[in-house]
C-alpha cells in the first residue's frame, strides 16, 4: 500500500485552527490556498509534531479502572 | 455489559476494502450490520455477498440513505447525498425509490436504515413507507458549527443538541427523546459513532470518536500507536456504573481505509488502528464484557430493556490533553444538561426539550439545513465565562465580600458522586476552595438534583469565612442554534415578590427589574417554547432578585437570586423550566 507520493498534507496553520485545508505543491514548496502559509515537507512535519504537543495524554493508556480513579 | 454495533457500508468503487472489513470482523468471531446504497442494489455480486454474509455470519442487511445515486435517482438528487436536506416531496420520492428496490431485491423491507441525520419529516415518511423499521442510525452527536468550520465551512450537517446514546426519537423533533408512546416516532435511533463527551463539547467532535481513522485526522495518533482509541471504549464502559448498561458502535467507511485527504499516513496505519479497535472488542467479548449485535437486534433489545423516558447520564473525564477535567451530562425527555465541573459546576449547555420545539429540515422549511435542537445555554458558542468583554450564556455562583467578587467559574471542582434512577440524577461536586483578596477562604459544596419535568435543584453549602458574604445564583441565557445570536424580541422578563409581579418585554436596552425578598425571577423565551424560572427552594430566602435584558453587544438575559450568608450558609435554588 505504501506510496509516499500519494500522501496528502493539510495546512499546519489552518489545522492549528481546527480547519482542514489541503496544501498544493510546487517546486518542492507546499502552499495553502486559504492562508499565506508555505513551507517544505520537513517544516510541515515538524509543525504537525508541534500541534501534537498539546496532547499530553496521547501515549497514555487509561484502562477502565484507571478512569474510575481519574 | 457493553452493547456493540459494528456498521459497514458497501462501496462499488472500493469493494475490496469493504470485503476486507467484513473478513476482519468475521475472523474475530463478530458480526456486522451492512448497509447497501440504492446503487449497490443493482450489483448482483454485492447482493449475493450480502446474502452470504447474512447466512454464514448472522450479519444484518440494511439500507444506507447516505449516498443517493443510481438509475432514476440522479435526476432527483442532482448530487445531493443527504436525505434530510431535500424537500418533503423529494424525500418521499427518493425513499420510495430506494425502498421499493430493496424489497424487489431481498423480498422484504429493511428493518435497519442509516443516514447521518433524520429530521422529523424524513423519519415520518420512512415509517409510513416501512412501518417495520426498527433501528436507525439517526444523528451525529454535536456535529454542527465546529465540523462546519473544520471542513472549511463546507459540511452542512447541523444536528447538535441530541442524545449521545441510543434513544427513542420524538415525532416532532427526532433529536429529542420521546416522553411517551404517543410522542414516539416508532423507531430506536443510535448515534452515528460514540463521541468523546469532553472534546465534543470543547471542539471538533468528528476527530474524537469511535472511529480510528478520524482520530488520525485529529492527529491523536503516533503512527500505529494510539491508546486513545481504546481509552474511549473504556470511558463508555465506565458509564455502565451509572446507567446499568452502555452502548458503543463503530462505522468506518471504505474511504477512510485507503489513501484519503484526512490523513498524512499511508493506509496501513488506519487498517492497523481499526484492527486494534476491533481486536479489543473481541477481547471484551471473550471476557463476557461485550455483546455484539446487529442494529435491529440492538433496537429490539433497547425496546425490551430500556424504559421510555428513563434519564441517562454520562461522566466524561478528559484524557487526551491530560487535563482530567470532569463534565457531567444528564438527559431525559425534558432536559439535556451539561455541568462543567472544571468551572465550579457551571451549566455549559442546556437544551430545554420540555419546550417540545418541532423541526423538520429541507428547503421547504424555515430551518432549511439546521436540524439542531436549540439551546438555552451554550458556553462554547456564546462566550460563557468572560475572557474579553462581557460574559455569555452560563450559570455560576458569585460571592461578594467587602465589594470583592469571586466567580465560582474560576474554581475547578470534580464530580465526587453520581446517583441516577428513574426519578432523575443527583451529582455532588468536590468542594470549591475560594480565596478572597483579603485572604479569607470559603469552601463551597455544590449538589445538583435533576428531575424529569424540567426541574434542577441546586444546593450550595458554604463553610469557612462566610461572614458578610452575598452569594448570587446567576443564570445567563440566550436561545440559539449556532454561534451567532438570534433575535431576542418576544422574550419577557418577570420578577415576583410577595406584593406583585413586575414585567418587561425584551427591547435590548439593558434595563433591569429588581425586588427584595423575591419569590421568583422568570424569563419567558418563546424561541424555545420555554419559561425559565429561578426560585428559592423550600426553606431558602433570597435577600434580592433581578431580571435583566442585554443589548446588541450583549444579547442575553440574566436572572439572579442573591442570598445573605449571615442568614444561612446553605441555600437551595430551583431552576424550573416549563413549556
Amino acid at each position: 500500500m505504501s506510496d509516499h507520493h500519494r500522501v496528502t498534507k493539510r495546512c499546519p496553520v489552518c489545522f492549528s485552527r481546527d480547519i482542514d485545508v489541503l496544501l498544493t505543491s510546487r517546486d518542492g514548496i507546499w502552499a495553502c490556498v486559504k492562508c499565506s502559509f508555505n513551507g517544505t515537507e520537513a517544516e510541515i512535519r515538524g509543525m504537525y509534531r508541534d500541534i501534537q504537543k498539546k496532547y499530553h495524554g496521547m501515549i497514555e493508556r487509561y484502562t477502565l479502572d484507571d478512569q474510575r480513579k481519574l | 455489559m457493553m452493547k456493540l454495533n459494528i456498521f459497514h457500508r458497501t462501496d462499488p468503487g472500493r469493494y475490496e476494502i469493504f470485503k476486507q472489513q467484513q473478513d476482519l470482523v468475521h475472523s474475530l468471531g463478530m458480526k456486522t450490520s451492512i448497509f447497501l446504497h440504492y446503487f449497490d442494489l443493482f450489483q448482483d455480486h454485492i447482493v449475493a455477498d450480502a446474502l452470504a454474509y447474512q447466512e454464514e455470519f448472522g450479519d444484518e442487511i440494511g439500507l444506507a440513505l447516505n449516498r443517493l445515486e443510481g438509475p432514476g435517482m440522479d435526476d432527483i438528487s442532482r448530487g445531493l447525498e443527504h436525505i434530510w436536506l431535500f424537500d418533503e416531496e423529494q424525500k418521499r420520492q427518493l425513499m420510495e425509490m430506494a425502498l421499493s428496490k430493496f424489497k424487489a431485491v431481498f423480498g422484504r423491507m429493511p428493518t435497519a436504515v442509516t443516514s447521518y441525520h433524520f429530521d422529523s419529516s424524513a423519519l415520518r415518511i420512512l415509517k409510513e413507507i416501512v412501518p417495520e423499521v426498527e433501528g436507525l442510525v439517526g444523528g451525529c452527536f454535536e456535529e454542527g458549527v465546529r465540523v462546519f468550520h473544520g471542513c472549511n465551512h463546507s459540511w452542512y450537517l447541523f444536528n447538535e443538541g441530541m442524545p449521545w446514546g441510543p434513544w427513542f426519537p420524538a415525532k416532532g423533533h427526532t433529536l429529542r427523546p420521546a416522553a411517551d408512546e404517543q410522542d414516539w416516532s416508532g423507531v430506536v435511533a443510535v448515534p452515528h459513532l460514540a463521541r468523546d463527551m469532553s472534546l465534543s463539547y470543547e471542539g471538533r467532535n468528528d476527530f474524537w470518536a469511535s472511529h480510528p481513522p478520524n482520530v488520525i485526522r485529529g492527529m491523536g495518533n503516533d503512527a500505529s500507536f494510539c491508546p486513545y482509541d481504546l481509552n474511549l471504549i473504556d470511558q463508555y464502559r465506565m458509564q455502565a456504573d451509572f446507567n446499568g448498561h452502555t452502548y458503543y458502535n463503530t462505522f468506518v467507511g471504505t474511504q477512510w481505509l485507503t489513501w484519503n485527504h484526512n490523513s498524512e499516513y499511508p493506509p496501513e496505519v488506519s487498517w492497523d488502528l481499526y484492527t486494534k479497535q476491533l481486536t479489543y472488542f473481541k477481547e471484551l467479548k471473550d471476557q463476557g464484557e461485550l455483546d455484539d449485535l446487529t442494529l435491529t437486534e440492538y433496537a429490539l433489545w433497547h425496546k425490551e430493556n430500556r424504559p421510555m423516558a428513563e434519564p441517562e447520564v454520562y461522566l466524561a473525564k478528559e484524557m487526551l490533553y491530560q487535563s482530567h477535567k470532569h463534565y457531567f451530562w444528564h438527559i431525559d425527555p425534558d432536559l439535556r444538561v451539561l455541568i462543567d465541573a472544571n468551572q465550579g459546576g457551571s451549566i455549559g449547555d442546556l437544551r430545554a426539550y420540555i419546550g417540545r420545539v418541532e423541526k423538520a429540515t429541507g428547503p421547504d422549511t424555515p430551518s432549511r439545513e439546521n436540524g439542531a435542537y436549540p439551546y438555552l445555554i451554550q458556553s462554547q458558542y456564546r462566550t460563557g465565562y468572560p475572557n474579553h468583554s462581557f460574559d455569555g450564556s452560563r450559570t455560576t455562583l458569585k460571592l461578594v465580600k467587602n465589594g470583592q467578587e469571586v466567580d465560582l467559574c474560576t474554581t475547578p471542582t470534580k464530580v465526587e458522586s453520581i446517583e441516577r434512577s428513574s426519578a432523575g440524577s443527583r451529582v455532588v461536586l468536590s468542594p470549591a476552595q475560594i480565596v478572597f483578596p483579603d485572604g479569607g477562604t470559603v469552601e463551597v459544596v455544590t449538589t445538583y438534583a435533576i428531575e424529569p419535568g424540567g426541574k434542577i435543584t441546586l444546593t450550595r453549602s458554604l463553610s469557612g469565612d462566610t461572614e458578610d458574604i452575598l452569594a448570587t445564583e446567576y443564570f445567563k441565557g440566550a436561545p440559539g442554534c449556532t454561534e451567532y445570536p438570534i433575535d431576542l424580541h418576544g422574550i419577557q422578563l418577570q420578577v415576583t415578590d410577595a406584593e406583585a409581579t413586575q414585567e418587561m418585554d425584551y427591547l435590548y436596552r439593558r434595563r433591569r427589574l429588581e425586588a427584595e425578598r423575591p419569590e421568583c425571577v422568570v424569563a419567558i423565551v418563546p424561541q424555545v417554547n420555554s419559561r425559565v424560572m429561578m426560585a428559592p427552594a423550600k426553606g431558602a430566602q433570597p435577600a434580592s432578585g433581578l431580571a435583566r435584558e442585554g443589548n446588541l453587544f450583549e444579547p442575553y438575559f440574566v436572572l439572579e437570586l442573591t442570598y445573605d450568608t449571615n442568614t444561612s450558609t446553605e441555600f437551595s435554588t430551583c431552576l424550573i423550566i416549563t413549556a
